[in-house]
C-alpha cells in the first residue's frame, strides 16, 4: 500500500448491500481521512445506519470492499472488528439494561481484555481493579460519575445516550462511529457533547457521525457524506453541503430545491 | 444436631448447588430445562464408581463433576445452536434421553437403582454448597461474569463489543453441567441410593422455577430461591393437616390418602411462579433491589437530584 | 401380520398424540408461546371425567353424573381452565426490555400452572391411577385378522375431524384470518384492525377443547386415568409437534402419528423400556438436524419464545 492510501483510516470501495431483491446501499465509495471529523447524513431511510452496520460487521457487503488502513476487513467477523479499533454507538440505545453504568463501560473495554487471565480476574471483589478505575475515569470525563452503580434501565434517555458513547470509547478505538449521538439531548447537553467530541478528536480519534441535528454537524464536522436512497449524492465540505442542488432535492423534494435554502438545516 | 435438621441441611445444600448449576446457563440467556438429566449423570457416575470399583467419594465426586462438565460441553455446541423454544425443548429432550439410557443400562441397575457404599454425612454437601456459592459469587464479579450477563441482555451488541457470545455460553453451560454433576454425586453419597425416578422432568422444572423466582440477575437469586423452596414445606408442616382434611372432605375423599404434603409445596411454588411472572418477572432479587439496599445510596440519589435542580 | 397390527396400534395411539400436538402447535404457531399447561389440561379432562362419573361435582353439589354429561362437563371445565391460564400467562407477555429470558415469561407462568393444576388434582384425588368404567359400546372389530377397538377408531375419527375442521376455520373464516395475521406479525395485525385481545382467548379455547376431547377419549380408550397421565402424553405430543414442524397443523398430525408408530415399533422390537430413548432421541436428532421440522417454517419460534 502506498503512503497516500493509508492517509485514509477507513474507506468504502463500491459497496453494495442488498436484502433479497431490495438494494439498500448501492455502489457507495468514500474515504475517511485519519483524524477527520466526518458526518454521514441523509434523509430517513437513506441507509446511514446500514453503512455503520456494514463497517462494524453486523452485515456483510453484497459487493465491494471495506478497507481499514488499506486492508479489506469484510471477511473479519464482527466481534473482532472492535479489536481493530472500530467502535460504535447505536441509534436506538443498546446498552445492557440490567447492568450498571460502570459495568456497561467495563464491558466496552472487552476488546482489550479478552485473555483468560483478564476474564477470570475479579473486576471488583476486594477493592476495585485497574479496569474499574479506568472506567470511572472515563465516566468522570463525561460528567457521569454520579451514576456508576445505577442499573441502566432506570436512567433518563439523555444519560443513557452519553453512556453509550463512553462505552464505545472504553474500547480505545481509533475510529468511532456515532449513530445520532445528540438525539434526545437538550441544547446544553448537545453543546457539552460537541465540545467533548472535539476534545476527543484532538487526541487523534477519527469520528464518523450520523446525525440529524445540522447545528451539531456544522459545528463538529468539517467533512460530510450525504446519502439518499442508498446512493452517495455528496462528498465534500460540510460548509458547502447546503449549496448542493442534489442535497436540497433529497431533503425538500424537487419543487423546493433552490427556493428554500435555509430551511434545509431545520428539516435535516 | 438432630437427624431432622441434618436431613434438611443436606437437601438444602444439594438444592443450592443445583440452583447454581441451572443459574449459570440461565444467566447467559439460555433457559435450561434439563437440569435433572445432568444431576442424574453425576449421581450415577458417583454411584457406579463407588459400587463397582469401591472408589471413595474423594475420587467419585471429581469424576462426577468431570463427566457432567464434559458431557455438557460436548452437547453444548450443537445444543446452543438452537434458540428460544428450541433450546428449551432440546435441553428437556436431552434430560429424557439421559434418563432413558440409564433406565436401560443393566450395569447401572436399570429401574432398580443402585446402592452407594461410601456414605457421607451432611458436612460434605454443606461445605460444598458454601464453596460453590462463593465460587459463583466470585465468577459473577469477574469479567467473565460480566460478559455472561451481557450475553443475556443483548447477544448482538455483546458480540459487536468483542465478546465471543458462543464461547461464553458454552463455558457457562459446561460449568453448570459440572455443578449439576457435583449435586448428583453428593446426592448419591448422602442418600446412599440412586434411582432414576428421583431425577425426573419435574425436578428440572422445579429447579428452573426456583432459580427464576429468586432472580437471575445476581448470584443472590438462586441462593434465595433454593433456600425458600427447601424450607417452605417445613413451615407448611404446621398448617397443612387441617387444610388437607378439609379439602379432602370437599372432594368426597375419606380414609387413608396418599400423602399430599409434597403437593402443597408445588401448588404454592406454582402460585408464586404465576404471580411473580405477572408482577415481577425479573425474579425477587434484582440488581436494583440490591443497589437500593446498599448503604450510602440514598445520599447519592440526593446529590443527583440537587445537580438536576441546580 | 403382527407388524401391521402394531403399525395400526401405533396409528391409534398416535391419534391421541395428534390432538394434543395440534393444541401445542396452535399456540406456538400463532402466539409463539410454548404452553406447558397443555398436558395438564389433558389430564384435568380425564380426571374430571372420571371424578364426575364416580363422585359428582365437588363440595357435594351433585350426585355422580351419567357419563355423557360427565364427559361434556369435563371438556367444558378444561376450556374454562384454559381461559384462566390465558388470563394469567399470556396477558403479561408484554415485556419491559428486549432480553432473552424475559420472553419466556408466559412459558414460565405456564410451568407454574402445570404445578398448580396437577398438584391440586393430586391433593383432591390422590396420586393413584383410577379405573374408568368401560363404556357399553367397547367392542372389537375384526378386519381380516386385524383387530380394532371401537373407541380407538372413534378417537382417530374425532381427531381427524377436529384437525380438518380447525384447518378449515384457520384458512377460511374471519377469525382464522385474524389469527394468521397475528401469527405473521402481531403489531402489524393490530394496526390492520385485528383485535388480538379478543382473538387470543380463542386460541386458548381451542386449546382447551382439543385437550378436553383428547383427555376424555384417552380415558374411554385406556380405561385408566391418573394425575400423571399428562406427562407422558404431553412429552410425546411435544416430540411429535417438533418433528412435524412448529406451527404447522398437518405437521403436528404427521409428527404425532410418527411418534405413535415409533413407540409401537420400539416396543415390538426392543421392549417397553426403550421407548423413552427412542422418542426423545428422535426429537433431539430432529432438533439438531432439521429444527424447522418436516412441514414447518424455519422462522417460527426462533427469535423469541
Amino acid at each position: 500500500m502506498s503512503g497516500h492510501e493509508t492517509a485514509n483510516i477507513l474507506s468504502l470501495r463500491n459497496v453494495t448491500k442488498s436484502f433479497g431483491g431490495l438494494t439498500v446501499i448501492s455502489d457507495v465509495s468514500f474515504d475517511v481521512p485519519r483524524g477527520a471529523r466526518m458526518a454521514l447524513i441523509g434523509p430517513n431511510g437513506a441507509g446511514k445506519t446500514t453503512v455503520f452496520n456494514l463497517i462494524s460487521g453486523f452485515y456483510q457487503p453484497s459487493e465491494g470492499d471495506i478497507l481499514l488502513e488499506g486492508k479489506p476487513i469484510q471477511q473479519i467477523p464482527s466481534r473482532k472488528r472492535i479489536g481493530l479499533g472500530i467502535a460504535r454507538s447505536f441509534q436506538n440505545i443498546r446498552l445492557m439494561p440490567h447492568l450498571s453504568v460502570i459495568e456497561n463501560v467495563m464491558l466496552g473495554q472487552q476488546a482489550n481484555a479478552g485473555g483468560l487471565v483478564d476474564m477470570l480476574k475479579p473486576l471488583s471483589f476486594f477493592g476495585h481493579s485497574a479496569w474499574r478505575h479506568e472506567a470511572e475515569a472515563l465516566l468522570d470525563e463525561m460528567e457521569l460519575s454520579s451514576y456508576p452503580g445505577e442499573v441502566v434501565a432506570t436512567l433518563p434517555y439523555g444519560v443513557r445516550k452519553k453512556i453509550e458513547v463512553v462505552r464505545a470509547l472504553a474500547a480505545k478505538p481509533r475510529i468511532l462511529l456515532l449513530d445520532e449521538p445528540a438525539a434526545g439531548l437538550n441544547g446544553a447537553e448537545t453543546d457539552n457533547l460537541t465540545s467533548f467530541l472535539k476534545r476527543l478528536s484532538a487526541t487523534g480519534i477519527t469520528l464518523l457521525v450520523v446525525e440529524h441535528d445540522m447545528g451539531l454537524v456544522r459545528r463538529l464536522c468539517d467533512d460530510a457524506v450525504v446519502l439518499n436512497f442508498g446512493r452517495k449524492i455528496y462528498d465534500g465540505k460540510t460548509a458547502t453541503v447546503q449549496d448542493n442542488p442534489l442535497v436540497l432535492e433529497a431533503y425538500l423534494g424537487p419543487r423546493h430545491a433552490g427556493t428554500v435554502k435555509e430551511g434545509a438545516a431545520d428539516v435535516a | 444436631m438432630s437427624g431432622y435438621w441434618t436431613g434438611i441441611l443436606t437437601i438444602l445444600s444439594i438444592n443450592i448447588i443445583m440452583a447454581y448449576a441451572v443459574f449459570l446457563p440461565v444467566a447467559t440467556g439460555q433457559l435450561n430445562l434439563g437440569g435433572a438429566g445432568f444431576q442424574a449423570l453425576g449421581a450415577y457416575t458417583a454411584a457406579f464408581l463407588s459400587a463397582a470399583f469401591g472408589l471413595n467419594a474423594w475420587v467419585t465426586i471429581p469424576a462426577a463433576m468431570a463427566v457432567g462438565g464434559l458431557v455438557s460441553m460436548a452437547i453444548a455446541f450443537p445444543l446452543l445452536r438452537t434458540k428460544g423454544v428450541y433450546l428449551v425443548l432440546a435441553t428437556f429432550a436431552l434430560a429424557e434421553v439421559i434418563a432413558g439410557v440409564i433406565l436401560n443400562t443393566d450395569a447401572l441397575g436399570g429401574a432398580m437403582g443402585l446402592s452407594v457404599p461410601d456414605f457421607l454425612d451432611y458436612h460434605v454437601p454443606l461445605i460444598a454448597a458454601v464453596l460453590v456459592t462463593l465460587f459463583v459469587f466470585y465468577l459473577m464479579a469477574t469479567r467473565f461474569g460480566l460478559t455472561m450477563r451481557a450475553a443475556h441482555d443483548d447477544d448482538v451488541v455483546t458480540d459487536l463489543l468483542g465478546v465471543s457470545v458462543r464461547g461464553v455460553r458454552v463455558a457457562a453451560f459446561s460449568l453448570g453441567g459440572a455443578l449439576a454433576g457435583l449435586a448428583g454425586a453428593l446426592y448419591a453419597h448422602t442418600f446412599s441410593f440412586v434411582d432414576i425416578q428421583s431425577f425426573n422432568a419435574s425436578l428440572s422444572i422445579y429447579v428452573l422455577l426456583y432459580v427464576l423466582l429468586g432472580g437471575t440477575q445476581t448470584a443472590f437469586g438462586p441462593l434465595f430461591g433454593a433456600a425458600f423452596f427447601t424450607l417452605l414445606p417445613e413451615g407448611l408442616r404446621v398448617v397443612m393437616p387441617e387444610l388437607k382434611t378439609f379439602i379432602a372432605a370437599a372432594f368426597h375423599q375419606s380414609g387413608p390418602l396418599s400423602p399430599p404434603d409434597e403437593s402443597w409445596r408445588f401448588v404454592i411454588l406454582g402460585v408464586l411462579t404465576v404471580l411473580m411472572m405477572a408482577f415481577r418477572p425479573e425474579g425477587l432479587i434484582t440488581r436494583s433491589l440490591i443497589e437500593r439496599l446498599k448503604p450510602g445510596r440514598r445520599t447519592k440519589r440526593l446529590d443527583v437530584a440537587q445537580e438536576v435542580s441546580a | 401380520m403382527l407388524l401391521i397390527q402394531q403399525v395400526l396400534n401405533g396409528v391409534m395411539l398416535g391419534s391421541v398424540y395428534v390432538t394434543v400436538a395440534v393444541a401445542f402447535t396452535l399456540t406456538i404457531g400463532v402466539l409463539n408461546f410454548l404452553n406447558f399447561t397443555i398436558p395438564t389440561l389433558f389430564m384435568l379432562s380425564g380426571m374430571a371425567a372420571w371424578a364426575l362419573t364416580k363422585w359428582g361435582i365437588p363440595f357435594g353439589l351433585s350426585q355422580a353424573l351419567p357419563w355423557p354429561l360427565a364427559l361434556a362437563a369435563a371438556v367444558v371445565m378444561t376450556i374454562v381452565a384454559s381461559l384462566i391460564v390465558e388470563r394469567f400467562t399470556f396477558r403479561y407477555m408484554k415485556t419491559k426490555y428486549g432480553d432473552a429470558t424475559e420472553h419466556a415469561i408466559p412459558l414460565v407462568s405456564s410451568l407454574g400452572f402445570l404445578l398448580i393444576i396437577e398438584n391440586l388434582i393430586r391433593i383432591g384425588y390422590g396420586t393413584d391411577a383410577q379405573r374408568m368404567a368401560a363404556v357399553s359400546w367397547d367392542t372389537t372389530v375384526n378386519l381380516g385378522g386385524l383387530l380394532l377397538r371401537a373407541p380407538q377408531l372413534i378417537s382417530l375419527c374425532v381427531a381427524l375431524v377436529i384437525v380438518s375442521g380447525l384447518n378449515w376455520v384457520l384458512k377460511h373464516s374471519r377469525i382464522g384470518r385474524g389469527l394468521r395475521a397475528i401469527a405473521e406479525n402481531p403489531d402489524a395485525a393490530n394496526i390492520l384492525g385485528v383485535d388480538s385481545r379478543r382473538l387470543v382467548p380463542v386460541i386458548f379455547m381451542l386449546t382447551g377443547l382439543l385437550c378436553g376431547l383428547a383427555g376424555i377419549l384417552f380415558a374411554i380408550n385406556y380405561g385408566e386415568v391418573s394425575p400423571q397421565m399428562g406427562e407422558d402424553i404431553g412429552s410425546k405430543a411435544i416430540a411429535g409437534m417438533v418433528i412435524g414442524g412448529l406451527g404447522s397443523i398437518w405437521g403436528a398430525v404427521l409428527g404425532g402419528l410418527i411418534i405413535g408408530i415409533t413407540e409401537m415399533m420400539t416396543i415390538h422390537f426392543f421392549g417397553a423400556d426403550t421407548v423413552q430413548v427412542a422418542v426423545w432421541g428422535l426429537l433431539l436428532v430432529a432438533l439438531f438436524v432439521r429444527p424447522q421440522g418436516l412441514l414447518g417454517h424455519h422462522s417460527i419460534g426462533k427469535g423469541k419464545l
